[in-house]
Parts: structure tokens; sequence; C-alpha cells
């Protein structure tokens, strides 16, 4: 077995660093994450943001500049996206550029990198106290556009869908990308001072990836990431969760040739507890992989999906069901799908499914170190639940994770939400087959 | 085994073909935890009408391909995921136009991975009732595309272009066509395409390539193989034009998708190898050059939110057909395509500058290293070059070696109005 990588960490400025040193990839990453509550008063801005950072530099006016010098950095590619982590919503901005030594003739790729890293971030094109106009609109549309296209992908608008009625009044029930009846209350002026205030304010970690030593990225941060000196406080992110009273039922009607069955839970485990190991091989022998109960029993023995699985989100302590399935065939998924969640809470698993689950939990975790953007993932999930776990310590906790602790979580979830993405036909008697 | 050094990459290549044809290639990746191994077969949904060697000229179901490959997951003593999975491993498999690959990633246990891989593609178990069960399964995969805008508006413009290659057929087929499909026609398709001497085993991770070519080598040596002759393939005639020059479908969309392209000329696709890879860079930077995010025409659509950025562009070229495709999401799909008509001719007319080419020869060669972080896309172009008998390890030689000549002969060979289609998928309700 290879051994595992880790983060150095440190404290620069007022923001956090963390290296991971490795000659195991042909280019190097950094990244920048900031994190914010997940709220209505911010969703959109923050949203907006990241767009209009890489629109342009003070060095790099034009978009058209920007991205040509990204070209001739051998085309370093510069990303940025929100996500939602629990109530957070965490801000990514980040570049990927080759490792020069592959490269004959070029000799400064990663500084080059940096140096522009640190520009999206901190010297953005700006026209006095403001953003550049002419970005905000252009960037106001593109997002109007992103929100709206979340129904276009059927998978993903029932699964926003559903987590958005089950967790109707808390943040988590915010899409990552906004609202749409934010955007024309913003403007070029109030996006700057809450990006100013942001970058000043609110949890920020640095990363690098790649081949890389503590000292080059400590001269590196100096000089192109001015982050600031004030205090930055934990971000007030409490965890919602709500008491089930009464299973929530939802229908939404599109033109669609497939049922969505999306079904939601609340477990009481979060990233930061004790038993999350407990919640994941629950989720495992569940739904998480092709050995698992929803696929083995809705796929596999009755035929009536293509996908069947269960997921959970770490820092909110929900799990979640999706499959595609015949319209008419409604009844029957959910009552195989039911059964086995009750199976579950019975400790009806046997030992093949216990040790399959186990296996492939380790093996997918060991396998996140062979991507750079996966290994910075699994260490800011420490990061933002203030539980950080190695992945020599995350195995342990799965190889002592007993029978008991996975039943007593299973009898803890409790149905919450069935949602059902169904076509626009009249009412089909449902359960004729 | 041969040894094929890759110095400026730092990448070393083992290689072996067996004695029943099969073609290895061993990749060792010291420093990572994953190997990733593929299993690949030159049969994809293409290929429907074929004669066996010594057999007769047959037309099977259209998406039998991709029901092989579900099939194939089937054992006499319960199914193969579960092996796997005792493993550590995760398996999968994918059909596209060519290929059908099979594929687990793991981080331990693996010679008995590479040794499940194998042996599951290498014993076909299929029966009547499992194959009208697998028929329900595909039937929600098919069920899942007809759903997905970007495979609708993609297929749609495939379908636009060729009037008779069966590049046009949706891989998994229909819920019809799937109807047709018996045990009897599966075991023809897969004595046909998977006799080793049409499969590549590409395997690439932290591996000792000594003892995975020497496990390999024994397996196939206790298996039985009949010295296989050729496989003949049929396809019809192709025009040389599109077969229309729009496709619109309606569907429940938030923002119209508008896919557009040029189908590749007759005289292109039947290349092969170094010819063949230097063709598709060429047309790869010329594409990039007209419609890349560092292109003017991109940042004038882009700020007349006719495009976001989601739009991109890909190009295919393969033994019989070939196309591009650039889009995405736009609001206003006829606007989009007027641009396009307009712009097109002027940049035809000025030609693509040495400095532009120098520039995204330059992204072109750091996007090839971002992708060798991947062991899954190496694997699997790696594959796909060699099929088309071309090696993967060429492209940064030849992308260096690429004139500017070359990028402005495809600007005026590829952009041909005549080729040119356009599918556009919106809701019922849009004008």
């Amino acid at each position: 077995m290879t051994e595992a990588l880790h983060f150095e960490s440190f404290e620069a400025g007022n923001a956090r660093i963390h290296i991971c040193s490795t000659e195991k990839f042909k280019t190097n990453l950094l990244m920048v994450m900031v994190q914010q509550s997940l709220s209505p008063e911010t969703v959109t801005r923050h949203a907006l943001l990241p767009s209009v950072l890489q629109r342009g530099t003070r060095t790099y006016p034009t978009t058209v500049g920007l991205k040509r010098k990204l070209d001739e950095m051998y085309g370093a590619n510069l990303f940025g996206d929100v996500t939602k982590r629990g109530e957070n919503h965490v801000m990514q901005l980040g570049l990927e550029v080759a490792n020069e030594r592959f490269l004959t003739g070029t000799s400064s790729l990663l500084e080059e990198g940096a140096a522009f890293l640190g520009e999206i971030l901190t010297q953005p094109a700006i026209d006095g106290e403001r953003f550049a106009d002419g970005f905000i609109q252009s960037e106001k549309k593109n997002l109007k556009q992103k929100i709206e296209s979340l129904m276009d992908d059927k998978i993903r608008y029932a699964a926003h869908r559903c987590v958005s009625e089950m967790c109707a009044g808390e943040p988590y029930a915010l899409f990552n990308h906004g609202r749409l009846e934010d955007l024309d209350e913003i403007d070029s002026e109030n996006l700057y001072t809450y990006y100013r205030e942001l970058l000043r304010t609110r949890p920020l970690d640095l990363y690098f990836i790649g081949h890389l030593s503590r000292t080059e990225v400590e001269s590196l941060v100096k000089r192109h990431f001015d982050v600031g000196s004030g205090n930055r406080t934990p971000v007030p992110s409490p965890l919602v969760q709500s008491e089930v009273k009464d299973v929530k039922r939802v229908v939404d009607r599109l033109d669609v040739n497939q049922g969505k069955l999306n079904m939601g839970y609340r477990t009481p485990v979060t990233y930061a507890d004790d038993t999350y190991p407990a919640l994941l091989m629950y989720n495992g022998i569940l739904g998480g992989f092709p050995h698992s109960k929803l696929f083995v029993n809705v796929r596999e023995k009755a035929s009536l999906a293509y996908y069947a699985a269960s997921r959970i989100e770490s820092h909110k302590g929900i799990l979640t069901v999706q499959s595609g399935i015949e319209i008419d065939n409604y009844q029957r998924a959910v009552d195989i799908i039911q059964e086995q969640f009750d199976l579950m809470a019975q400790g009806k698993f046997n030992e093949t499914e216990w040790s399959q689950t186990r296996a492939m939990l380790i093996n997918q975790l060991r396998e996140r170190q062979d991507r750079a953007y996966d290994l910075i993932d699994a260490h800011y999930h420490g990061v933002i639940s203030g539980r950080k776990r190695s992945l020599e310590q995350m195995v342990r906790e799965l190889e002592t994770v007993t029978r008991d602790d996975v039943t007593a979580i299973a009898q803890q979830v409790k149905l919450d939400t069935i949602y059902f993405l169904r076509d626009q036909k009249e009412e089909a008697a449902h359960g004729s087959n | 085994m041969d040894r094929i050094e890759h110095r400026q990459l730092e990448e070393t290549l083992f290689y072996e073909k067996l004695p029943n044809g099969l073609q290895v290639y061993l990749l060792p990746k010291p420093g990572f935890n994953k190997t990733y191994a593929t299993f690949t077969t030159r049969y994809g949904s293409i290929d429907n009408h074929f004669q066996p060697p010594g057999g007769e000229k047959i037309r099977v179901p259209d998406g039998i391909a991709h029901f092989l490959e579900h099939k194939m997951f089937e054992e006499k003593d319960g199914d193969v995921f579960s092996r796997f999975s005792n493993q550590g491993a995760s398996a999968n498999a994918f059909t596209s136009f060519d290929r059908t690959a099979y594929l687990f990633s793991s981080t331990g246990n693996v010679e008995k991975n590479v040794t499940t891989l194998i042996d599951f593609v290498q014993d076909p178990y299929f029966t009547d009732p499992s194959v009208e069960k697998e028929k329900g399964i595909i039937g929600q995969e098919i069920r899942m595309y007809d759903d997905n805008p970007d495979w609708r508006s993609y297929f749609g413009l495939i379908a636009a272009m060729f009037a008779e290659h069966p590049v046009k057929i949706d891989i998994a087929g229909t819920v019809e066509s799937i109807a047709k499909i018996d045990k009897e026609t599966l075991y023809t398709c897969y004595e046909t395409f998977y006799h080793p001497s049409n499969m590549l085993l590409f395997v690439v991770g932290p591996i000792d390539p000594k003892s995975i070519m020497e496990l390999v080598r024994k397996n196939q040596e206790t298996k039985p193989f009949e010295a296989m002759g050729e496989i003949k393939r049929f396809f019809p005639e192709e025009p040389e034009g599109v077969d229309q020059a729009k496709m619109e479908i309606r569907l429940t969309v938030g923002i119209p998708k508008c896919l557009f392209g040029f189908k590749e000329s007759r005289n292109e696709v039947g290349l092969q190898g170094e010819e063949l890879v230097r063709r598709e860079l060429a047309t790869e930077v010329m594409l990039e050059a007209i419609f890349g995010e560092g292109s003017d025409l991109y940042q004038s659509l882009y700020d007349d939110g006719l495009i976001d950025d989601h739009f991109g562009y890909d190009y295919s070229l393969e033994r019989g057909y070939g196309f591009s495709i650039v889009g995405g999401d736009t609001p206003d799909p006829e606007t989009l395509v007027d641009r396009i008509r307009s712009a097109l001719p002027k940049i035809q007319q000025e030609g693509i500058p040495t400095e532009v080419v120098d520039r995204i020869r330059k992204k072109k060669t750091g996007g090839y290293m971002r992708s060798l972080n991947s062991p899954e896309w190496i694997a699997n172009q790696f594959t796909r070059y060699q099929f088309n008998g071309a090696n993967l390890f060429q492209v940064v030689p030849l992308l260096e070696s690429l004139s500017a000549n070359e990028v402005n002969r495809r600007l005026q060979d590829h952009i041909d109005w005549d080729r040119f289609a356009v599918s556009i998928v919106r809701s019922q309700e849009a004008k």
C-alpha cells in the first residue's frame, strides 16, 4: 500500500494555509476556500462572486486578455464555484497548472500561477469602489441561466426539489446557485462591498498540492496573497435539524418519460460525530454500491430501475434515496425501498454485505488519495466540521464499527419526505402491476 | 515483454501481444494508490451488420452491443459485482460507438481483480429469463436518456448529420429494438467480437509489470481459443452532405440547448495511425482558435448573453465517420446560429495567425498533462488510439510539430456549409 498523503497546516496573516507536498501529479493545484453561512441574505451574492472574479484583474482587465494569459501558462485551468456543506456555503476558486519539470523551456509556471490566482482573489478589475459594470451585468445573466437550467437535468432537479421541500424553512433548502428574485438588487457596488467584507472577515483556507515545499509556498503566499491581518471569526452556521412529524408527500408534474422517485430521511449523525463511520457503513449497506440492498432489490430483483441508490450529506445529517422508475411503478418502488430501511432497522444485514461494504468504503477513501481535488475536499470536511480525521484514522474507525453501532443508527433514521417527479398525464392507476 | 520509455513525461509503458492475439499494456504509476484496468473489445453500437468468420452475414437489433455489456455481469453462480465488492473493487462498463470496455478500480487485491476482470468477460452466461429481466432495467436507462436534454441534443445533431451510417443510432437502442434481443443473438455477437485478438487489456496503477504480465499470460494459456479469421463489418454508403440541416426536439427545459457542427468529409474518415492523430489535433486547434474562451467570438457571444460557460466544442474522427460538435445552453438558438454563420466566413478569409496556433498549442499541452493525472483517461484514450493504430504518447511531439498551415487547411476543409447541421432542444411553449 502506498503511503497516505498529509497536509501541513499553518496560519499566514489571517488565513490558514494547507500544503501537501507530492510528486505523483503532473500538475500543481492551488485552491482557495471561503466559508459563509448559508442564508437567504447572502446566498445569491456568494454564488455570483466567483464568476465575477474570473472576469478580470488589475493586470488583466479584459476577459479575453485574462483567458489568453491562462492559455499562455500552458492552459492553466482557472475555476470557481460555490457548494453547500451542511448550513455552510463555500466559495472555491482554484488554479491547476502544469508542473514545469515536464515542459521544456519554462521555469516559472508555479510562480506565475500563484501570482495569477492571488490577483484573481485580491486584485479584481474595479472601477473605483465597484466592480466593472459590464462584468456584473453579464454574470447576472449567466447566473440566471444557471438557476433556470436546474430543471434541465431531471436527476439533479428532483434531488434538489426533494431536499428543498424536506428542509423548507432551513437554510439547507436554498439552491447553491442562489435565487432569481435576488438578482435585481445586486449591483456592481453592493457586490463589491460584499466581496470586501467577505475577504476580510470570513474563514479563508488556501490549499497547495504538488511538487512544492513549505518554504516555497510561504514565500508565494507572502508575495501574492494579500488577504489581510484582521480577525476572522467562525461563521455562524448552526446545524438545523427538524423533528419529523408526518411524512411529507410532494408530487411535481413536468413533461417527462421517466418518473424520479426521491426520498429524504433524517439521521442524527454528521461528520463531527463519533458515530459518523457507522453512518457510512449504514449508507453503504443500504444503497451506496452495486452490492447494496437498494441496487439489488429495486434494480436486479424487481427490474424496476436503472439506478437506485442512497447518499448522505455529511454536514447536514440527511440521507436521500434516488431512483428513476416507470411512473406506474411508484407504489411498488416506494414499498421495496421502505422495506430495505426496515430490514436495516431490524439489523438484517449479513456478513457478506458487511464485509463487502467495509472493503468498498476503504477502497473509496484510498482512491481519493489519487486526485488532488479529492484530497482537498476530504481535508476540508475536517476543517469545516472542526473534526479532523486522517485517512488512517478513518480506516481504523471503519474497521472497529460494530453491527450494533449500525443498527442503533438504523433505528433512528426517519423518513421525512417522499418526492415524485412525474408526467402530466391524468392520475394513472397506481400499483396496477 | 517490450518496454517503451516516454522520457519527457516520465512514463514507462510495458507491452506484450499474447499468442492468442490479446494485446496487453501495463503502465506503472508509482505513488498512486489506485489500480485501474480496462478490458476492451473493438465492438460498439455501430457494428450492427457483420459476418462472423466462417459464418453468415447478419443484421442485429439496435442496442445489442450495450445489452451484451449489461448481460456480461451475470454469472452462473451470482453476479460479478458482488465478487468485485468482496475484493474491494468497484467495477463498471461502458459501450460507445466503436468499443465496449469493462473495468475495475481498486487499491488492493490487484491480482485477484485482474483475474476476475478477464475471467468474467471471457465467460458469457445468458438465460432466457435473465435476458427478459434486463429489458426492464435497460428500458429505464433508455427512458432516463429520453429525458436528458443534453443527450437528446447530441443525438439529434448526429441524426441530422448522418443519413445512413449507424453512428446515428442511439447506443442503447430503443425500447422496441431491445425487445427483439434474445439469448442466441447475444451469443453470436459475443463469439464474433470477444475473441482475444479483437481485445486490449490496459492496467495502470502502482503495479509490478512483470508479475501482472505473467499472471495474464498464465491465465490465457489455460483457455483454449481457436485462431480467429477476419470479422467483416458492413457499413452503408453515406452521402457527403448532411441529411437534415436542422433538427428540433421539444422537451421541458429551463434554457434551450443548441448544438451545431460540421460532418467530416469522406476524404478524411479513412485515416489511421499518426495521420489520424495529426488531423484530429489540427482540427481541435482550429476549433479552439474559433470557439475557445480566448477567442473574440466566444467573448462577444458571452457578453451578449447568447452563450454561458457551458459552451464548448468537441471533435471526433474515427474510421468511417467524423464530426465536430459545438454549442451548449442559449436563450436564443436562432440568433446564436446566425452569428456563427456570419462570423465564420470572415475567420476563414483571414486565417488563423501563427501566434494563435502557438498559444493554443501551449494550452493543449498543459491540458494533456492534466489528463495524465487521471488513470481513467489514460486507459480509455490509450485504448482508443491503439484501436486506430496510433499511440497516445505521440500527442505532445505531434502537437509540437503541427504547423499553422495544417491548422488553416482544416479551417478551409472542415468548415463547409453543405456539411453543417443544427440541433435544438426547447420547451413546448417556446417560440
